[in-house]
């Protein structure tokens, strides 16, 4: 089965000289909940801006559902739900969704009707016609969200999504993530929150300093690094 | 509907939001100088090219409206979408290089596009300034919104900060359509502020307008029109090459 993601060699050296992934492998099984962890700066936000095409990688290839990242396929079938909130400033709640959606190739009635869809899933409907600078931060994460999962990915990437969310809202959004991935959608979740990773992903990549150090499932991961949790995992990776 | 005309329609609608900002403000400007410089003290100043100044005026004044327009708007607009990081969005979104540069440009060209028509309805009454050469005038209208929103989104992705859009604005493009011959004929410049006004490019672009208007330039208006082009196609490469090759939208 084709892989949901494959990077081979993948290389981003930035113009300050930083090298922020240096001939990085990785691969994603297609209907995978895979979780990246790593320490701030270890490469996960550069990996997923090289499979959104945010940056210019140095050497390497990334595949989407085996096209090229670059391709207007492989673009349409990537979802991002970025670290920061990254909302338009001058479009409401509705309007971000129904753009986004057009952006991504939906006509008109077709972003219409799956915007009003999120916006109940998501319970934005009060504030349907409120622009995003007006909505709670725990409002905006959720549009952010509704956004990715607006033109139906096939592969959605959620960069620290609950980072700075109330305990309420993350189990919220962890419920309605599962539900995606039950769906066959497939996950690429980064998050500091070991806890979150070991709840829902089925495998964990562990990376440093733009290399990938470890993966498997967290039970594997405990037994290789002969760990009581993944806390414990986690510090004896970075450590190494 | 593409990416590109969902792309298009928010930049005009962007626009349509703020319309007291981006359209109402612009004509009522240009307005006053029609008014104030025209009507109060044009009865002070001579026919100038056979046409009173009131008339003489309104193509330069049309034509810079129309160009800060084009400017400012897609600098402030790209900027913004930098700045907030939301052009994510689009760069990630399965549309070709093109299809992103000419959906930013649209913006700025509606917004020109609209301050145009709604100075020329207004103008035309007060002042009775004619349109000899409709087509003609068009032509330097596209070309000239062409040329100054490819600027507008080149800078807009090359600014650090906020200032930097406005510095274009207050110390490059205001200047030069001052100096350009909005309110006067360059005819009547002594050596060498006569020579040098054809140095600068927002000169052609004026009498291209005023020749579209009055059938009157300053220059051969071909060579009016053919400058504006060979501005204005190099320019919006620039902003082309910027969305095809990324440098300074990507890291």
């Amino acid at each position: 089965m084709t892989p949901a993601l494959q990077t081979e060699a993948l290389t981003k050296h930035y113009d300050d000289g930083t090298v922020a992934l240096q001939d990085f492998d990785l691969t994603v099984p297609d209907g995978a909940f895979f979780g990246l962890l790593g320490p701030n700066g270890a490469g996960k936000t550069t990996l997923i801006s090289a499979v959104c095409n945010l940056i210019r990688v140095t050497s390497g290839d990334v595949r989407v559902f085996g096209e090229p990242a670059d391709s207007l396929p492989a673009r349409a079938w990537v979802g991002l739900a970025e670290q920061d909130i990254n909302l338009d400033r001058f479009l409401t709640v509705e309007e971000t969704l129904v753009y986004h959606g057009g952006y991504f190739g939906m006509s008109r009635a077709q972003a219409e009707a799956r915007a009003t869809e999120m916006i109940d899933a998501f319970d934005l409907r009060a504030k349907a016609h409120t622009r995003a600078p007006k909505l709670s931060g725990g409002m905006r994460r959720r549009l952010l969200l509704a956004r990715a999962l607006m033109h139906r990915p096939r592969l959605v990437i959620l960069d620290e999504p609950t980072a700075g969310v109330d305990f309420e809202l993350r189990t919220e959004l962890w419920r309605y993530i599962r539900q995606l991935h039950s769906e066959g959608t497939t996950i690429l979740l980064t998050t500091h929150y070991l806890e979150e990773a070991e709840e829902l992903c089925e495998e964990i990549a562990l990376i440093k300093g733009g290399r990938l150090i470890a993966r498997d499932s967290a039970d594997g991961l405990r037994e290789r690094y002969e760990a009581t949790s993944l806390a414990d995992v986690y510090v004896k990776a970075m450590a190494a | 509907m593409t990416g590109m005309a969902w792309l298009c329609k928010r930049e005009i609608l962007r626009v349509y939001k703020v319309w007291t900002q981006t359209v109402f403000a612009p004509v009522i400007s240009s307005l006053l100088f029609i008014v104030v410089f025209g009507l109060s003290l044009g009865g002070r100043i001579r026919m100038v090219e056979g046409f009173h100044y009131r008339e003489f005026i309104v193509p330069g004044l049309v034509a810079m409206a129309m160009m800060q327009a084009a400017y400012s708007n897609n600098s402030a607009s790209v900027f913004q979408a930098r700045s907030d990081r939301y052009i994510n969005d689009v760069l990630s979104a399965p549309m070709r290089p093109w299809q992103m540069n000419l959906g930013v440009n649209m913006g700025g060209w509606a917004r020109s596009l609209a301050i145009g028509v709604l100075l020329l309805a207004a103008a035309i009454p007060i002042t009775g300034v004619p349109v000899h050469h409709p087509l003609f005038m068009i032509a330097a209208v596209l070309l000239g919104i062409v040329l100054f929103g490819a600027l507008g989104v080149v800078v807009g992705i090359y600014a650090e900060t906020f200032d930097h859009h406005t510095f274009v604005n207050n110390i490059v493009i205001l200047p030069l359509a001052f100096m350009g011959g909005v309110f006067y004929s360059v005819s009547r410049l002594s050596s060498p502020w006569h020579q040098l006004s054809h140095v600068n490019p927002v000169f052609y672009l004026v009498n291209a307008m005023r020749y579209g208007f009055l059938g009157v330039s300053d220059a051969n208006q071909w060579l009016c029109l053919g400058v504006t082009a060979a501005l204005a196609i190099p320019v919006y490469a620039w902003s082309q090459y910027l969305f095809s090759s990324g440098r300074k939208l990507k890291a």
